[in-house]
């Protein structure tokens, strides 16, 4: 199979939401000796930029662009495995830890901001829910990463977002890392409040907020 | 006395013809059997297993055989009594009328002073308490707003301004977990004087949340068995967001929430056969190009008007829910519209209470003044709801022939004894003002209303003693649990 035809491929599937597909194209593409970091510079950003350009324009919704992350998140574990053997890393925006604080079960938003995330070019840790302040401080520590997500969505749950900030604090990483939250209860003056970097409302500006946040990429 | 007017609807709508409530609830049954529901508490997955339930330890899931569902529930009592703290104010929930409640729990409070948002505390509850209680479109309390200046013991606060400011029921929806729940438990037991008061009529009731898709909060279910056990009447609420944590269909949504709020009351009547418990779903719909919450659109109002015929498809009260609408900024045409849909088609579906008024921006933003204006949508719903009288003073015959043709009705006794029965809705059609003079603009007018109703309402004030009582409970759980503040 010619590179460049899958490199399409790989494209395409992304961009159809082809998520079985893009594995498995991503598999071939291996076994031909294909560039595992070409593979995902050429052929699945390109997809994924296409899935966001459709997203913008109003053609694709959210479940459409969550699909094409699903697609690209499966070809890229095959890939990146791949590249981490040859001791090299593809570009991103950046590493972000999330999750759900800690005695909340609620994730549909975190989750949401995670996909538009990696949609968008960053790499995302997804702790999930219930997660205390030590284990954000504990994620930031091992991963190195700049920004920090921290989701809530009951008013009994809010404090635990300022507790992450303090955590950071004592543990010596606050100067290090951005901190951005958000849930249904909570504002811009809660963000504040608590000596947050930023506040968003939904998923689609806690993209535009991260990139504001990190400045540039790696 | 507190006056208290609740809707007594004539006609009925339903959204759901008898056969898909059938669908609905088969499907719910199905799903309930097969999927199961996520239910983190050891306690609850132990009460379940013991009754024929599959529990999954690992998972946290528990499947429930149909027979075990509809046995349960067929010992939930359909209706009960709600009770408050003066005459006049039980609520019997037996579906012959409809219950409206304030909204609850938002975070920030408009400032009138300053316009713009503010955090919520405890003296916005007993402020909102006051005007609910002067307010006859107010049944039941709902804590309108979070009391954040006491932290963790905020759902107690809650409480304690509540039962201060207004002789009505509370529904508490923020008290969470075993813990909380006790507390909670002793301080409307010294609401209702005795034990004998605190279970015929309840000044307190309960609402949890689920956490769509098909799982139950840990905290809330654990606080929900503490109170059922104690007897205060516990529901539950699906919130389910289609597209997000429910399927992109209005049934699909309703069928998971059915699934979830069903399996907590299951849960209730195997630990407290006959335990009262309601059954309430309040939809949403994810706008798929930002992911943002909308309440004001189509599918919200449908489903929350059929999820009352599910509810009682189940043989249980429902708690429908009204206003509460997307907008922020109050008194506009968009908001005007927007909150007419539930407050009018969830009573016309039968709703025994009915939860929503005074916040904006998803229930979350409390606007004072906007109780005002969803007081008054709600008496146009109460008296549009009342029908159409034809008795025979009402048909008018006689006075028509008196009258004949041409002429007028004004000079008619039979006009000025009706006439009279025409309510005039205060906000919408103002007293006329004298030539010349501007009418105060609506919102000012509503404010003025609410300014009134603070300066001048005192509600029937608790004896010394309970309040008392009320102070020792409250430092007795800072003490257990937020030492050292």
């Amino acid at each position: 199979m010619a590179s460049q035809e899958v490199l399409a491929r790989l494209s395409q599937a992304v961009i159809a939401g082809e998520v079985e597909e893009a594995a498995a194209l991503a598999r071939q593409a291996l076994a031909a000796g294909l560039d595992p970091l070409t593979c995902i510079e050429d052929g699945l950003t390109p997809g994924i930029v296409r899935v966001g350009d459709l997203f913008a324009a109003g053609d694709y919704y959210l479940p459409d662009l969550v699909i094409g992350a699903e697609a690209m998140k499966a070809a890229l574990a095959v890939l990146e495995p791949a590249l981490t053997q040859s001791a090299r890393e593809r570009k991103t925006w950046g590493r972000v830890v999330l999750g759900t604080v800690q005695g909340d079960l609620h994730e549909i938003g975190k989750t949401l901001v995670a996909t538009l995330l990696t949609a968008n070019g960053f790499e995302v840790i997804d702790l999930g829910v219930d997660q205390p302040a030590a284990a954000f401080v504990a994620a930031v520590r091992r991963s190195g990463a700049r920004l920090v997500g921290a989701s809530a969505l009951l008013t009994t749950t809010m404090p635990r977002q300022a507790e992450i900030i303090r955590a950071l604090e004592e543990a010596g990483l606050r100067t290090s890392v951005k901190v951005m939250v958000g849930g249904a209860p909570v504002t811009e003056s809660w963000a504040a409040q608590i000596g947050a970097d930023g506040y968003a409302p939904d998923a689609i500006s806690a993209v535009a907020l991260a990139r504001r946040l990190i400045a540039a990429p790696d | 006395m507190p006056t208290i007017q609740p809707m007594r609807p004539r006609f009925r709508l339903e959204v759901l013809a008898a056969e898909q409530v059938a669908a609905i609830r088969s499907a719910t049954l199905q799903v309930l059997e097969t999927v199961g529901v996520h239910l983190p508490s050891p306690r609850a997955l132990d009460i379940m297993a013991q009754h024929g339930a599959r529990v999954d330890w690992q998972r946290q899931v528990v499947r429930l055989p149909p027979d075990l569902v509809v046995q349960a529930m067929g010992k939930a009592p359909r209706s009960y009594v709600l009770g408050g703290r003066a005459e006049g104010t039980a609520l019997t929930l037996d579906g012959t009328c409809t219950y409206f409640a304030t909204d609850g729990c938002g975070t920030e409070t408009l400032d009138p002073q300053t316009g713009r948002p503010r955090r919520s505390c405890k003296e916005d509850v007993a402020r909102m308490a006051r005007v609910a209680d002067a307010l006859s479109s107010v049944a039941f309390y709902w804590p309108v707003v979070s009391a954040q200046d006491y932290g963790p013991l905020a759902p107690l606060h809650e409480l304690d301004a509540s039962f201060l400011n207004t002789v009505k029921h509370v529904q508490t929806e923020t008290v969470m977990g075993a813990a909380l729940a006790r507390y909670a438990v002793e301080m409307a037991r010294v609401i209702a004087g005795d034990e004998a008061t605190l279970r015929a009529r309840p000044p307190m009731s309960l609402l949890v949340c689920t956490i769509a898709p098909l799982a139950q909060d840990r905290a809330g279910i654990e606080g929900a068995m503490v109170m059922a056990e104690a007897g205060i009447p516990v529901g539950f609420m699906s919130m389910p967001n289609i597209g997000a944590t429910a399927p992109a269909t209005v049934a699909g949504a309703l069928i998971v929430g059915n699934a979830e709020v069903v399996s907590a009351m299951v849960l209730i009547q195997l630990l407290v056969p006959g335990a009262p418990v309601y059954h309430s779903i309040l939809a949403s719909v994810m706008d798929p190009r930002s992911g943002e919450y909308i309440v004001s659109i189509p599918e919200k109002y449908l489903a929350n008007a059929a999820a009352v015929q599910l509810a009682h498809d189940w043989g249980v009260p429902a708690l429908g829910g009204a206003f509460g609408m997307d907008d922020v900024a109050p008194a506009t045409w968009r908001l005007g519209q927007d909150s007419v849909y539930t407050a009018l088609l969830v009573p016309l579906a039968g709703a025994e209470m009915v939860t929503g008024g005074g916040l904006l921006r998803a229930s979350t933003l409390l606007v004072p003044e906007q109780l005002l204006f969803d007081d008054e949508i709600y008496h146009v719903h109460r008296r549009l709801l009342e029908g159409i009288d034809t008795s025979p003073e009402s048909l008018a015959q006689e006075v028509i022939s008196t009258v004949g043709p041409r002429g007028n009705f004004l000079a008619q006794g039979h006009t000025r004894r009706h006439i009279r029965h025409v309510w005039l809705p205060p906000l919408g059609h103002p007293a006329p003002v004298p030539a010349g003079q501007p009418t105060p603009e609506i919102r000012l007018r509503a404010q003025a209303r609410l300014e009134q109703i603070l300066a001048e309402h005192q509600p029937e004030p608790l004896p010394p003693a309970a309040r008392a009582e009320l102070q020792s409970i409250l430092e007795a759980a800072a003490r257990e649990l937020a030492p050292a503040g």
